[in-house]
């Protein structure tokens, strides 16, 4: 077995590394092997849906922002919608997706969505437009918490990666209420 | 819980990205793989002290992860439950192999309370492991859970289907052995 230590002899067997790379990144072949399974999740199935137990979790606010938003996604009956990054898409570095937030391209379709974003809930009935609020209400305390989270530290690569999946989950929200807008359509 | 206690309540963001990773998020589990790759790696490895089979059962750790994230308490930690899927597929493949060792082997001493494995000297890290690499399958697999991932006698007898003086038997002999073969005191 190679040793991958820093230090080269040990009084106790407590200071061997716990955690050892493997040579090669296992990841891609995971990633084919539960995408074989990923009909269910499309079907709005989350795996092993069907043994989950009905438990009572602490409510994350950036878990709850994705719960509401899959919600309203499920609901709406949409999928790939545009401004969402591929889900199975393998992630660049943390700083490539902060960065992508922060892109024109992205800020200006944000805006943009929110520009006629009344307009568009407007056009909704009234129960689904309180459900597009309370997404959206969700999304952005969740958002204002992350940045709150990252200013302290801002080198946290799963703050950062959390931050890009809520803005993601924002622009699907917006999007999907436009688009059921254009259709003419009531969420 | 109101807005300002979360803000000011320590957030546990590997929940969140269990959350996420639950309703079907394949990049919120991939964040969770590369945060916990290499101490199941590290533990597949030193139980089946075989690079390709500790690769695979580490592939198949994390695909079971996957289809039981619907049964993980959120209350636990992810990374013990990961062991303990780890554990169980290690095993698996090692009866599959039919390499089991009768546990009527093990001597009928059982360990002391409190054992913190010191050695008497230091010993290069390279040489414990080999050492570690040459114990039986059932003394390796208790040393390892225990004193080198810090599982508690219940935990790791637990976790390797065994009764709880069955491992400290086999954690008797495993210093017995280690002492033998480092040629230290393992206190």
């Amino acid at each position: 077995m190679t040793e991958r230590s820093g230090k080269d002899s040990v009084t106790t067997l407590r200071d061997l590394p716990q955690a050892i790379e493997p040579e090669r990144d296992l990841w891609p072949q995971i990633e084919a092997q539960i995408a074989a399974g990923a009909g269910r999740v499309r079907a709005g199935v989350a795996p092993g849906a069907a043994q989950r137990r009905a438990t009572p979790s602490r409510v994350y606010l950036a878990a709850a922002a994705m719960v509401g938003c899959v919600a309203v996604g499920v609901w709406i009956g949409r999928s790939g919608l545009p401004g969402a990054a591929p889900q199975a898409a393998r992630p660049a570095s943390a700083t490539m997706q902060t960065a992508w937030v922060t892109d024109p391209r992205y800020q200006r379709q944000h805006a943009e969505l929110l520009r006629s974003l009344g307009a568009q809930l407007a056009t909704l009935p009234p129960a689904s437009r309180a459900k597009v609020l309370a997404s959206l209400t969700t999304i952005g305390e969740a958002k204002a918490e992350i940045e709150s989270a990252l200013g302290r530290d801002p080198g946290n690569a799963l703050l950062q990666e959390l931050l890009v999946n809520t803005y993601q989950d924002e622009m699907r929200v917006l999007t999907d209420v436009r688009e059921a807008s254009e259709a003419g359509e009531g969420i | 819980m109101t807005l300002a206690q979360v803000a000011d309540s320590p957030i546990d963001w590997e929940g969140a990205l269990v959350e996420r990773a639950r309703a079907g998020d394949t990049r919120a589990f991939e964040r969770l793989y590369r945060e916990h790759t290499g101490r199941v790696y590290g533990l597949c490895l030193r139980m089946t002290r075989e690079p390709h089979t500790a690769q695979d059962c580490t592939q198949e750790t994390f695909i079971n992860a996957w289809r039981a994230l619907a049964q993980f308490e959120t209350r636990s930690s992810f990374g013990t439950w990961l062991h303990r899927i780890a554990v169980n597929v290690a095993l698996a493949r090692r009866r599959k192999a039919a390499r089991d060792e009768p546990v009527a082997d093990v001597d009928v001493e059982e360990e002391g309370a409190a054992p913190c494995w010191t050695l008497e000297t230091p010993v290069e890290v390279r040489e414990i492991e080999d050492a570690i690499g040459t114990l039986p399958e059932g003394a390796r697999d208790a040393l390892v859970l225990h004193a080198l991932y810090g599982y508690s006698h219940t935990e790791a007898a637990q976790m390797l289907g065994v009764a709880e003086g069955t491992c400290k038997a086999q954690l008797h002999r495993a210093r017995k052995l280690l002492r033998e073969r480092l040629n230290v005191e393992v206190g």
